[in-house]
């Protein structure tokens, strides 16, 4: 074999006539893809938790109340929502055609500002409120920094 | 069938074998590139541990962005029409009235029936779990409060305290 036959020939072979043996890779992805689909879940399931209060916690809670936490009660009415909390006047948040969610996240945020410690918000929805709503509260007030929630009737 | 010269019938035979001989090559490369994309995203969205809860059919969860993942714990779930424990309807939503009492009496006897059997079960080993009294609730999101409340004071009446919401994971 001369100098030029052996250029011709590696430029042929960089010429891109050599192909990629793909037999493998197919069977791969053959197997997974079918397997992973099956198995693949597309919606997320996630809790919210809640503790309603028992006895023995009840005793323990009282004793707790006695230092310096707050407990703000959160009012969901059919047209508004009133957060109360001690000594500190919110106005109710009016409903127009939905819950204004941004005005009772900065009245939460102005709770927070003036308790740090307090962590506790009681929920209590008007009896025809839709779960929906509750649950869109309770987000609110967990981003807020209340995570623990209640719900009394 | 004009031939000129150089088409002689052996050159047509070997052109011919050449050409069943599959010289013709498949292009691989996009179907390539859509199985490794699909590849990814599935191996992203995988999840060893399966789905714990399995959600109630004719039921709209609502959705929210907590991140707590369900354990395995019994389910009430609440339709427009039903309440069902574990999948097994127990009450009928329209036996509910305003002016019926908070507790609801199909739903605490099944709930009874669950302590109980939980509760033996914990008796057996320690290796298993007895009664803990969680409990999981999968609503539709277009149910009344007062519906919930019943549910929540039944649950508390039997034992049930730690109550978890389930809720769809919000993008």
């Amino acid at each position: 074999m001369n100098l030029k036959d052996a250029v011709r020939h590696r430029l042929r072979g960089h010429a891109g006539n050599e192909d990629v043996n793909l037999t493998a890779v197919m069977n791969i992805f053959l197997i997974l893809i079918p397997f992973l689909l099956l198995t693949a879940s597309f919606v997320r399931l996630a809790v919210l938790e809640m503790t309603l209060p028992d006895l023995e916690r009840a005793g323990r809670q009282s004793s707790i109340l006695t230092g310096r936490v707050v407990v703000n009660v959160l009012f969901i009415r059919e047209n508004s929502i009133q957060l109360k909390s001690p000594e500190i006047s919110l106005a109710a948040v009016p409903k127009v055609a939905e819950y204004d969610w941004e005005a009772l996240r900065s009245q939460l945020e102005q709770v927070k500002f003036k308790y740090p410690e307090s962590m506790d918000v009681i929920i209590t929805p008007e009896s025809t409120i839709r779960y929906e709503i509750i649950i869109a509260v309770m987000d609110i007030c967990r981003d807020a920094g209340f995570p623990n929630l209640s719900i009394s009737g | 069938m004009i031939l000129n010269s150089e088409d002689s019938l052996i050159n047509i035979v070997n052109r011919n074998r050449r050409n069943r001989r599959g010289m013709a090559v498949l292009q691989l490369t996009s179907m390539i590139d859509m199985f490794t994309i699909l590849l990814v995203f599935l191996l992203k969205s995988f999840s060893a541990e399966g789905q714990i809860m399995t959600i109630t059919r004719d039921l709209r969860l609502p959705e929210s962005t907590s991140r707590d993942v369900p354990r395995s714990m019994s389910v009430i779930s609440v339709t427009s029409e039903w309440i069902l424990v574990d999948g097994r309807s127990v009450v009928n939503l329209s036996a509910i009235t305003t002016d019926s009492p908070l507790m609801i009496n199909g739903l605490k006897e099944e709930l009874e029936r669950l302590r109980l059997l939980s509760e033996q079960i914990g008796n057996l080993s320690t290796n298993l779990q007895g009664f803990r009294g969680s409990i999981a609730i999968q609503g539709d999101r277009d149910i009344p409060f007062d519906i919930l409340k019943r549910i929540m004071f039944t649950c508390g009446q039997v034992g049930y305290n730690n109550i978890n919401l389930a809720v769809l994971e919000k993008e």
